[in-house]
């Protein structure tokens, strides 16, 4: 069926997605809905625990300034509701009939205490697909360990090879395992649905965070596998030895050490700084590679009588792979991310404020992502869902209040 | 190849290295065919068909050979084009518009082709034609400043995330482009920027500084905004053998002393509270070692997970490849490759309940479908393929 482009049609109208997750996978809803899903974000009476989690709007501590929580939140609606009261199991059940998706983030076995496990919500809706995201999965040895973070980020090899020889290893900063995980749900989301429109049946996706890490660690474990080398932290140098950071006058700069390396030498001979790197051994990169340390003390003395932004410049007109190592000011002002408007404006009417968040990272000719909506305030759907949605009058509305039900 | 999911779903792939291969190996893994486009030029590096990398990111999939700078090659890829669904590229922009295969030229051709741009810094904009690898990108988006323990001292994660995160965020928007065609009959042209995907990430670090008009400082393995203390990482008996540990409430931290034979200084006032252990965490970071280094990584998080403490071993390439958990769920798995024989790699995070086992298969020898692609999908004649051959076009 060929129809005009409808702008106003996104790619994933008519999904229709219940979060559960706290955390650990807000993000994976959120990466649909900003593509159009319909996610209703269901948080326990008084709000989900993540928005307690800074940094916060103004650096004041409250639950509706957490950027934390209004960034993984975007373009979601958001009910309360107590899944621990038998009322409302049954409210969920009802809604669970509704829609195609429910993340969640529990510890396995968290929902089937509450009567709620999968078995018994494919009964409500067979087409009804699952995600739990957790920190080692719904099964193995270690499926009941506590995790977070940093724990994902230990069991999942990103702290072995990050950090320098002289700390300890280190955890990249803000919650990548969350990410990486939530991505791995999402894509598994989109999967599960094709797999439906062909099975007709719904399926329960089982994300470990663990695993998500695992997987993305690109040189690790084949290097390993293949080469019996167990790889280490080696501070701002990259693994394959071919990138470092490097101080220069007013900041740090990443730079390549191999590539086009004549090129390099005959710039730093130009301001009299090569040393002996103009003789000949050193054109082959296998000697570069075993006198390193030599060729990255002459290199830094030459960045360092530079500017980041000088070098940045002029090695990327060269064609070298450069860059500043910015902060997140610094990442604000880069003209690249402006140009391509990068950065949106959501509106957040009742603080009387817009606030600048990260867009997407893609750009569909024939489908716009212009839809913003800052996250849910605690409960600002429940009339809508409810009582349009669900059907329930607003006394029933105000007695399951009462009773700390919504 | 693969299991069934995207069975039917035909992709052209013109990605190299790692973010883009990565992107079409999900689709492989679910059934997608896969069709990766490489010559004896570009077979080299991270594109040398018989490297363990190259294995690990291109398995499940086909692969042809075609040498793009010959003027040929244009029809061929046309013809292709016809019979796929997707076609996927991660050249510098302007590399298929030289080709004559920009997305407009490619639409006519076939109007609902899904088509993905995946570059470093997006096909616009005044850094576009700017060079970046996943360091490159990791550096620019503040990761590598902010992944430190000061900030005088960036260090960086010690692998190429970006990338990998650069291919999750294709291969989601491949899978989102595909069900909006199922819906519309139309195709679409996606713009897909690494610097952006790897920035996402940054998202509340980067709205804090936006809204907050502070200067965010690296924060090692205690991140100021989370609520846990201790928070960290310690050093453990052996070589180089590290864990974490993050204690959250109350009920944690008496497990932990518990644990830890209750020691005096566990009693010490500046002790007594969360907000007082975060004030003074590099002593108590101080007294924990004391304990940690008595013990092996392993047993410190078996004795604090016993009690409900969120514990971990820093585990490192070989530690994954004995890991017991991922043993039991069969995250790892041994496949046979042609020539290099028997080879491990890891399955996907993506899990279903009531999947069948996977029927994998290595990475492709270079142009190992030429035969299949050539004769049976486009329908050419063995003359024909010689001639290919003869010339150099394809080969």
């Amino acid at each position: 069926m060929m129809q005009a482009k409808d702008p106003r049609i996104s790619f994933l109208e008519g999904i229709r997605i219940l979060d559960l997750a706290d955390e650990k996978a807000s993000f994976c809803s959120k990466l649909l809905a900003d593509m159009g899903a319909y996610v209703i974000k269901i948080e326990r009476p008084g709000g989900d625990p993540s928005r307690k989690r800074g940094p916060f709007l103004g650096n004041s501590p409250h639950p509706e300034r957490s950027l934390f929580f209004l960034y993984n939140n975007t373009n979601k609606l958001g009910i309360t509701l107590n899944l621990g009261h038998p009322e409302g199991k049954g409210i969920f059940r009802r809604l669970v009939s509704r829609v195609d998706v429910v993340v969640e983030s529990f510890s396995p076995g968290y929902l089937k205490d509450l009567g709620l496990s999968f078995e018994i919500l494919s009964r409500t809706n067979p087409k009804l697909i699952l995600v739990s995201v957790t920190g080692f999965g719904q099964d193995g040895p270690r499926s009941q360990y506590k995790s977070c973070d940093i724990v994902s980020s230990a069991f999942g090899g990103q702290m072995c090879v990050s950090g320098s020889p002289s700390t300890p290893p280190l955890k990249p900063f803000g919650e990548q395992s969350y990410y990486t995980a939530s991505l791995f749900g999402a894509i598994g989301t989109l999967l599960a649905l094709k797999k439906r429109a062909q099975s007709g049946k719904g399926e329960h996706l089982d994300i470990s965070i663990q695993e998500a890490v695992v997987s993305t660690l690109e040189h690790v474990w084949i290097r390993y596998f293949y080469e019996n080398i167990v790889a280490k932290r080696q501070g701002g140098l990259h693994w394959n030895n071919n990138f470092c950071v490097l101080s220069c006058k007013d900041g740090h700069i990443l730079i390549s050490l191999h590539q086009q390396w004549e090129t390099l030498v005959e710039w730093m001979a130009g301001e009299g700084m090569a040393e002996d790197l103009t003789e000949e051994r050193w054109k082959e990169e296998e000697y570069r590679q075993r006198h390193l340390d030599h060729v990255i003390e002459v290199v830094q003395r030459w960045a360092r009588i530079h500017t980041v932004q000088e070098l940045f410049e002029i090695g990327q007109l060269m064609r070298f792979p450069w860059t500043t190592v910015c902060s997140p000011e610094k990442v604000l002002e880069s003209p690249q991310l402006k140009s391509r408007g990068f950065f949106v404006e959501v509106g957040h009417p009742e603080i009387g404020t817009s606030i600048q968040y990260s867009g997407a990272p893609y750009k569909f000719d024939g489908c716009s992502l212009d839809r913003w909506e800052r996250a849910p305030l605690i409960g600002e759907d429940n009339v809508q869902i409810y009582q349009k949605e669900l059907g329930l009058t607003e006394n029933e509305l105000q007695e399951l209040s009462a009773m700390g039900v919504i | 190849m693969g299991n069934g999911i995207l069975n039917g779903l035909r992709v052209l792939d013109f990605t190299w290295v790692l973010a883009g291969p990565y992107a079409t190996r999900i689709l492989a893994d679910f059934g997608a065919e896969v069709i990766k486009v490489q010559s004896k030029k570009t077979s080299r590096g991270a594109e040398s068909n018989l490297t363990g990398y190259f294995n690990t990111w291109n398995r499940n999939k086909r692969s042809i050979t075609l040498d793009m700078s010959h003027p040929e090659a244009k029809e061929i890829v046309l013809k292709l084009i016809e019979k796929s669904d997707v076609l996927i590229e991660n050249f510098s922009p302007r590399v298929m518009a030289n080709w004559g295969l920009s997305y407009e030229e490619i639409k006519v051709v076939k109007p609902d082709l899904i088509m993905v741009s995946l570059s470093a810094m997006g096909q616009t904009g005044p850094w576009k034609d700017f060079v970046g690898f996943g360091p490159t990108i990791q550096a620019l988006s503040g990761l590598t400043y902010l992944t430190s323990f000061e900030k005088d001292s960036p260090l960086g994660v010690g692998y190429s995330y970006a990338d990998m995160i650069a291919g999750l965020y294709t291969s989601l928007a491949i899978l989102s482009a595909l069900e909006y065609r199922d819906r519309t009959g139309q195709g679409q042209y996606i713009d897909l920027s690494e610097y952006e995907a790897m920035c996402t990430l940054m998202g509340p670090a980067l709205m804090d500084a936006s809204m907050n008009q502070r200067e965010i400082f690296p924060q090692g393995n205690r991140p100021n905004d989370i609520p846990a203390a201790p928070c960290g990482c310690y050093k453990c008996s052996g070589m180089d053998r590290w864990c974490v540990i993050a204690v959250f409430n109350e009920v944690e931290w008496k497990a932990l002393c518990h644990v830890m034979g209750d020691p005096s200084w566990t009693k010490e006032e500046r002790f007594s509270s969360l907000l007082k252990r975060k004030e003074n965490s590099k002593e108590l970071d101080g007294f924990i070692e004391q304990w940690t280094v008595q013990h092996s990584p392993e047993e410190v998080v078996q004795l604090l997970q016993e009690v409900g403490v969120s514990a971990g071993v820093v585990q490192n390439g070989e530690d994954l490849a004995k890991d017991p958990q991922l043993a039991a769920r069969e995250f790892f798995v041994e496949l046979n490759h042609p020539v290099l024989g028997r080879t491990t790699t890891d399955t996907t995070p993506i899990k279903f309940s009531d999947y069948p086992k996977a029927r994998w298969k290595a990475a492709p020898l270079l142009g190992e479908d030429n035969r299949y692609v050539y004769l049976e999908l486009l329908g050419f004649k063995e003359d024909d393929l010689s001639s290919y051959i003869e010339r150099g076009i394809i080969g």
